[in-house]
């Protein structure tokens, strides 16, 4: 069996492991009831998120200084499955909070920037496709992705700096019984395989699609011999 | 320094252009005054709401200026012709990238010179140097962040919808701390000095930023 | 040294092919005529050559020097006009090439010789965007030599010039080494040495033993 094919069925399984731990042995919320359960695969939906465009920073900056064309297809593998556990986080939150505080939204500061990095890396996706293939897709959409996880920084300074609905950051100050905090790092840890086997899926597709010869920078160094053509014959006559 | 001289003489070539053509600041004057006579309309602006309303009036008429100033830097086809040829003199291209923008702000500096009052005289808003201080600090940042994605637009297919796509998530920033900066000095609560300090980190930030992305957007 | 050595220039634009696997040498002081039909390819190539623009693939090096490494040394001896002029509408034919000595470092006391030669001086002041094509053409050559370039790469110059053009253009041409794209192929005889001819991306047809002397 393809080694792929492995490792998604391994993250899908520890998936669902993690399904069991929320539901069969995390204790049910006092105040809020059955429905805080949302919370594991929400914020862990939220980390995967946040690191899955690091890693497009990563990879943008790779393509930047050094014309890494692995560096790019990372960038662009990160950046959809990025966007793929931004989407994730964002209906969680929503389903999440209409029976909490009563309403599927509030432009209050986290939900705003969460909302903001979504339209940010659809973005850097579109540019993607609208620029030339190769590389200026590469290098545009390289600089859109730097310059937008600048955002994530916003994201986590907003909920100290503005006055927020948000619930603070609970997992930093210990407010958390020993087997919520342990069922939330355990399903932190699956979600986040899962995001790493997404990307390497996506990164074998991309390579696979590279391949075809569509423009992307195949980049020859001047051959050694470039002080003669190689043949009378030069250049391809059709 | 060489970059500096040619920064200014991009932004002196710009702004010489636009003088003769006169093109972008009347049509940016009238659409930030017509702006805040539809705003009139659309909101219920009294004497009590007007210190509510008349900050986030000012910062959307600010903001769609921006766009079509700073798109017009980089937008006409023969602008992007033009652009080559300069690329081709081998000037480095942060400093071609910041006298365009330099070039951009000024001229929308031009047209708040217009809309503050405006704004004022309309909403009964007090004016005052402070204000004006922190809408030109965000000037600054935003200007820096629209002509990059301008220069990066007007290289791409859909580009209108495109440049406020890219560029309105990265003002968010500015207009947060810009907007609380003209809150305070219309007379709602917070803190002007930590959002001006905030506007001047954002700049300083997103200057260097661009700066260093410049050559990667303008050139190959 | 020769002036030009390219292998294997290829360029996809999307999934088009726009060049496939040029060779070329030109040696200094060649003419070099590129001819062929519109798609044929010779604005990709005269870009690439410029360095306005990187090949896909293949390897380029342009008085000795590797054209992607060292693009900014290359592109002070180079001069390269392009299909549209690309100049500012608003500023006058002087201001023009004044902007662009500033940008070059070079000495602005140039503009009124170079005009000169272009026979563009009554218009020295006139906006570029008021001037006909065919001097708006000069002006643009004009903005291509001021800065007193090695190499020349051309686009279609006779293009909008009226019958002056062989003599202005083989003046211009003088002691430098040219590449430029023609469809006119009695201009091709006449102001190059010799002719590449180029057809869907290839090099074609019997002028086309590239090192071939005259």
């Amino acid at each position: 069996m393809n080694r792929y094919l492995v490792a998604a069925a391994a993250a899908v399984a520890l998936m669902i492991v993690a399904a069991a731990f929320i539901f069969l042995f995390a204790p049910t919320d006092a105040l809020q009831g059955p429905v805080q359960r949302i919370f594991y695969l929400h914020v862990s939906s939220a980390i995967a998120a946040f690191v899955s465009f690091a890693v497009v920073v990563v990879g943008s900056v790779a393509y930047l200084w050094r014309e890494s064309i692995v560096g790019d297809r990372v960038a662009r593998s990160g950046a959809l499955v990025g966007v793929v556990f931004t989407t994730v986080t964002l209906v969680m939150g929503m389903m999440w909070a209409k029976p909490i505080w009563g309403t599927f939204w509030t432009w209050d500061a986290r939900l705003t920037s969460t909302l903001v990095l979504w339209i940010i890396y659809a973005g850097y996706l579109l540019v993607r496709r609208l620029a030339a293939p190769g590389r200026q897709a590469a290098r545009f959409a390289a600089v859109v992705g730097i310059f937008g996880f600048v955002d994530v920084p916003v994201v986590y300074f907003s909920v100290t700096w503005w006055r927020t609905v948000h619930p603070g950051p609970v997992i930093a100050t210990d407010a958390l019984p020993p087997e919520m905090l342990f069922t939330f790092l355990f399903t932190m840890a699956c979600t986040l395989v899962l995001a790493a086997v997404m990307i390497a899926i996506r990164y074998r597709i991309e390579a696979l699609t590279d391949a075809l010869p569509v423009g992307m920078a195949v980049r020859t160094p001047p051959p050694a011999s470039l002080r003669e053509p190689t043949s009378p014959q030069v250049g391809r006559i059709s | 320094m060489r970059s500096i001289a040619i920064a200014l003489t991009v932004a002196r070539k710009d702004l010489l252009s636009e003088w003769r053509s006169r093109e972008l600041v009347p049509a940016l004057a009238q659409f930030v005054v017509l702006a805040l006579v539809i705003a009139n309309f659309g909101f219920q602006i009294d004497s009590r709401s007007a210190p509510a309303i008349a900050p986030g009036v000012l910062w959307l008429a600010l903001v769609f200026a921006g766009l079509v100033a700073f798109g017009r830097a980089f937008a006409a086809e023969k602008e992007q012709a033009s652009l080559e040829q300069v690329i081709l003199t081998s000037a480095p291209a942060a400093a071609i990238f910041a006298g365009k923008a330099l070039a951009a702000a000024a001229l929308l500096v031009l047209c708040e010179a217009v809309l503050l009052p405006a704004l004022s005289l309309f909403f009964g808003t007090p004016l005052s140097i402070a204000l004006a201080a922190a809408v030109f600090l965000a000037t600054i940042g935003m200007a820096a962040l629209g002509c990059l994605f301008a220069a990066m637009v007007a290289q791409l297919r859909a580009r209108e919808v495109m440049l406020p796509l890219l560029t309105l998530p990265l003002w968010i920033p500015f207009i947060v701390a810009g907007g609380q900066a003209v809150q305070v000095m219309m007379g709602g609560g917070g803190s002007y000095g930590q959002a001006l300090w905030l506007l001047i980190d954002f700049d300083i930030l997103f200057v260097v930023l661009t700066s260093l992305a410049a050559r990667f957007v303008l050139d190959e | 040294m020769s002036a030009i050595l390219a292998a294997g220039i290829t360029h996809w634009f999307g999934s088009e092919p726009a060049l496939e696997g040029i060779d070329l040498v030109v040696e200094r002081g060649d003419h070099v005529a590129v001819l062929g039909d519109n798609g044929a390819g010779k604005t990709t190539l005269l870009r690439i050559l410029s360095t306005a623009m990187q090949p896909s693939a293949g390897g380029l090096e342009i008085m000795g020097l590797d054209a992607r490494r060292e693009r900014s040394r290359l592109r002070a001896r180079i001069g390269y006009l392009s299909h549209a002029p690309g100049l500012y509408p608003a500023l006058t034919a002087a201001e023009n090439l004044a902007f662009f000595c500033n940008l070059r470092g070079v000495d602005r006391a140039r503009v009124p010789e170079t005009l000169e030669l272009m026979g563009l001086t009554p218009v020295a002041r006139r906006r570029a965007g008021e001037l006909s094509r065919g001097l708006q053409q000069r002006l643009a050559i004009a903005r291509a030599t001021i800065h007193d370039p090695l190499l020349l790469i051309l686009d279609e110059p006779d293009a909008s010039l009226d019958a002056d053009a062989p003599e202005l253009l083989a003046r211009v041409m003088q002691k430098r080494t040219v590449v430029f794209a023609t469809h006119d192929q009695a201009l091709a005889t006449r102001l190059g040495h010799r002719t590449v001819q180029l057809r869907k991306g290839h090099v074609m047809g019997a002028g086309s033993r590239l090192h071939v002397v005259h």
